[in-house]
């Protein structure tokens, strides 16, 4: 058994990794995992103002700060039937763009273009792509300056509030953003040209569910009070919990969400997808030019995509501002009423993003939010898979590694997924020795046989129980003997499950796992039905190990197989050393 | 003088990444960090990292499970200095706001139901200082760059860092600004630390206390003058609870005591 696994994705809205397991010519399990721990946001806002919740939710995260904030602001607003004046939504709409603009050059010039470049990071690439990587760089900092002069600050800024802002941009800082704008142009148009023209591998691909907001007016953009899905549905977004219906996993803290059973893609791509033909001006002329159907079942193309939203961002700019410099700046707007239900969703630079509140009195009484990466994990382990599986079968085991990688970082789950941190993990031989002793050293492990004595290799567990018991061992168990309330007394000291278990492996081989491992694992788990009789409960269980021993065969008979035998004289041996 | 330029890692425990996010920010100056030190760790910026032994440890995040305190041991035991970035770091975080551990289990069997998580045990949330000698505290959610900048370069020229030891109100005072107090808003500026030049108050929203409280902050002062102001008593406790994390404690149980 082999495991490929990418350890430090890094931020996934916080830590995370993918791990694949090899065994053979299957691919036994892809595990997308996000170590962040729990934040419980939605929780600590429950009795807060409208106000204070602001204060609060954009810190779920800094890379998607002003999204959360504007999710939040047209999921309060809704409640509060606030009426949000024309140019208010014009200036958020400015704001978002910047976040747009610097989230995308960032993901596409420092982190996917290096992959494609074949390049460990930025830094390297930019070596013989100075230009590229300049430009990224510029085009982030522009970004930048725009979400400054909206919210106040790079990160985590105040200024949008209910209804308005603290403080109206001036008239010089706007036009300051438009000129500017105006000069990006060519250099965004050449990022199109760029990304769009590269040779995306073709594997994976397989078609998927894509959703979107929907926004008005047969308009491209990056809100609405719909959502839009690749089979043509429309959902109201007051009515989100259809599409995004939360479930949990145990390996994450991040929820996922599936749409009828499925999972679905959001993002860049999933935006183009659905409605790309929208797209006028320069971004509508890259559309019609790259658009194929390619785009509608490979992930790959997130990137090219999400070029295609840089150039639509820079040429909407200079719109926004001009459309917002004529309007009257706004009275501050009053709310409507203090109690009422609303849903906010707006689409972050790395997908659909919805903020519920349900408020009573002035105060929130329920808060749901769900984040684009949460909806796209599933998608995420399925299309690792399928890169997986399909090299494996093609004989390109070694590209497992690298494709995988690549995947997870079209999807943009958060920006340090540039760290190329991947690593093929092969356990040394006799590894069991290693892990065995190191068990020991947190107290003296308790051992339970498992198996059936009439199957061969089978009776493995009890055997090797029966012969440590002879050697003198105390703590040790027979599963058949056990009954209700005889589990060993002493709960601190490691329990270790001794049983047959087949790997896929040579007849004879050890391994020593963590028992979660095998309960997790289909292929492996129906051999330890044994265990839910036992007098564990399940916690100690999750905590417990399993010594492991490839039977060469488990056909009925009385007869332990010379390499067990082996195996088993070789473990006692190791144990009254 | 390169071999001698000191060791540097850059660590993201639970947070936002906002800390890191900000280092990434300065663009300009990051060319020259990266020269005058050895950056030995940095996932967000780059691939090719080393976890040996180091001068100084940047670490950003709260410690909200075994995974993180295991790693925070590990480069507490690697490093000569360790600073906390952040408020989830320093205090932590907002995460860090159920003060009681029972209402912090409730809430999160709330939010993932009976489900075992298998790949790390989750604790409640705290900060460094929980666990390992903290060297230096860098305040700020997210921190200033400037202060970041300045507290680097003192560091590598074997100097102590200077922080702000007053609140936001002087940094306010110093912009010549309208005080917001006066005109009725619940602003926390007189208890808050310093050092993001008092940026919600220069935009006419009250400070919401995102930096932590300030060194010597009187809350017993605040909180009667916001009562008098007629504010909600829960809602001035839970908003100077909001971003001051463990620090909060002692004050909260006092108040929630004398309601007994």
């Amino acid at each position: 058994m082999k495991t490929i696994s990418i350890n430090h994705l890094a931020r996934v809205e916080g830590a995370g990794g993918v791990t694949a397991t090899i065994d053979g010519q299957v691919v036994t399990e892809v595990k997308f995992l996000i170590n962040e721990g729990p934040r419980l946001f939605e929780r600590l806002t429950i009795g807060m103002t409208p106000e204070e919740d602001l204060n609060l939710v954009p810190r779920i995260c800094a890379i998607c700060t002003l999204s959360h904030r504007y999710a939040a602001l047209r999921g309060l607003e809704k409640a509060l039937k606030v009426k949000v004046p024309a140019k208010v939504t014009l200036l958020r709409e400015l704001m978002h763009l910047g976040e747009m603009i610097e989230s995308h050059s960032l993901h596409i010039y420092l982190l996917a273009l290096p992959d494609y470049l074949g390049y460990p990071n930025a830094i390297a690439m930019a070596s013989k792509y100075g230009f590229e990587a300049k430009v990224g760089l510029e085009m982030k900092q522009f970004g930048n300056h725009i979400m400054k002069t909206m919210s106040g600050r790079f990160v985590h800024g105040e200024n949008p509030s209910l209804g308005g802002f603290g403080r109206l941009p001036t008239r010089e800082e706007l036009v300051f953003i438009k000129n500017r704008a105006v000069q990006f142009l060519p250099f965004a148009l050449k990022t199109v040209q760029l990304m769009c023209e590269l040779p995306y591998p073709d594997i994976p691909e397989s078609d998927t569910l894509y959703v979107c907001c929907h926004p008005a007016e047969g308009r491209f953009g990056f809100m609405g009070d719909e959502i839009i899905l690749s089979n043509g549905d429309l959902i109201d977004a007051q009515e989100y919990k259809k599409v995004a219906n939360e479930f949990i996993v145990a390996h994450s803290y991040c929820k996922r969400s599936h749409y009828k059973g499925k999972p679905y893609s959001v993002g860049a791509l999933a935006r183009v997808n659905n409605l790309g033909e929208r797209l006028g001006g320069e971004a509508g002329r890259a559309f019609k030019k790259y658009f194929n159907d390619r785009w509608k079942k490979n992930p790959l193309f997130n990137n090219a995509a999400q070029a295609l939203e840089v150039l639509y961002s820079f040429e909407r700019i200079p719109q926004v501002i001009d459309e917002g410099l004529q309007l009257p700046d706004p009275e501050p707007v009053a709310r409507g009423r203090e109690s009422g239900k609303g849903v906010g969703a707006v689409e972050a630079p790395r997908g659909l993003l919805f903020h519920a509140y349900d408020i009573s009195a002035g105060r929130i009484t329920q808060t749901d939010i769900v984040t684009p990466t949460a909806q796209n994990a599933e998608d995420i382990e399925r299309y690792c898979f399928i890169a997986a599986q399909t090299l494996l079968k093609k004989g390109e085991e070694d590209k497992i590694r690298d494709r995988m990688d690549l995947v997870i970082r079209a999807f943009d789950p958060c920006i340090s997924c540039s760290a190329h941190m991947v690593q093929v993990n092969q356990a040394p031989d006799g590894d069991w020795k290693n892990r065995l002793r190191q068990l020991a050293s947190e107290g003296e492990p308790a051992f339970v046989g498992l198996g059936r004595e009439d199957r061969s290799d089978d009776a493995a567990g009890l055997e090797l129980a029966r012969l440590l018991r002879e050697r003198g061992a105390k703590d040790v168990r027979l599963a058949p003997e056990m009954e209700e309330g005889s589990g060993p007394a002493d709960s601190g000291r490691p329990l270790v499950f001794i049983d047959a278990v087949d790997f896929g492996d040579k007849p004879g081989k050890i391994c020593l796992l963590p028992l979660r491992h095998v309960l997790w694992n289909a292929t492996l788990s129906h051999r330890l039905a044994g265990l839910t009789g036992l007098p564990f409960d399940a916690d100690r269980l999750l905590d417990a190990h399993l010594l492991g021993i490839q039977p060469a065969s488990i056909a009925e008979g009385r007869r332990i197989s010379a390499e067990v035998r082996s195996a088993l004289d070789g473990i006692c041996e190791f144990l009254s050393s | 003088m390169r071999k001698d330029k000191l060791k540097i890692g850059i660590y993201e425990l639970t947070g936002c990444a906002g800390d890191a996010l900000l280092i990434l920010d300065c663009e300009d100056e990051l060319i020259n960090i990266f020269h005058a030190a050895d950056i030995q760790s940095f996932l967000m910026a780059k691939s090719d990292n080393i976890d040996g032994e180091l001068d100084v440890a940047l670490v950003e995040g709260s410690v909200s499970t075994e995974k993180d305190l295991k790693e925070l041991l590990d480069i507490r035991k690697r490093s000569k200095v360790l600073v906390a970035m952040g408020i989830c770091a320093t205090l932590g975080g907002p995460q860090a706001a159920f003060l009681d551990p029972k209402e912090w289990e409730h809430n999160l069997k709330q939010v993932y139901g009976q489900t075992e998580m298998t790949h790390t045990k989750p604790l409640h949330s705290k900060p460094l200082d929980a666990y390992v000698k903290v060297d230096y505290c860098l305040p700020g959610c997210p921190i200033d760059r400037e202060q970041f900048l300045s507290t680097l370069t003192r560091l590598l020229a074997g100097h102590p860092p200077e922080l702000h030891r007053f609140p936001v109100c002087v940094e306010c005072k110093w912009r010549e600004n309208d005080c917001l107090l006066n005109r009725g808003l619940c602003c926390l500026g007189p208890l808050t630390a310093a050092g993001c030049r008092a940026v919600c108050p220069s935009h006419n929203l009250p400070c919401v206390g995102c930096w932590g409280p300030a060194e010597e902050a009187n809350r017993s002062a605040e909180y009667q003058l916001l009562l008098e102001k007629g504010f909600d008593r829960e809602m001035i406790l839970r908003k100077m609870a909001s971003f001051s994390g463990t620090r909060f404690a002692e004050f909260a149980a006092r108040f929630r005591g004398e309601k007994k």
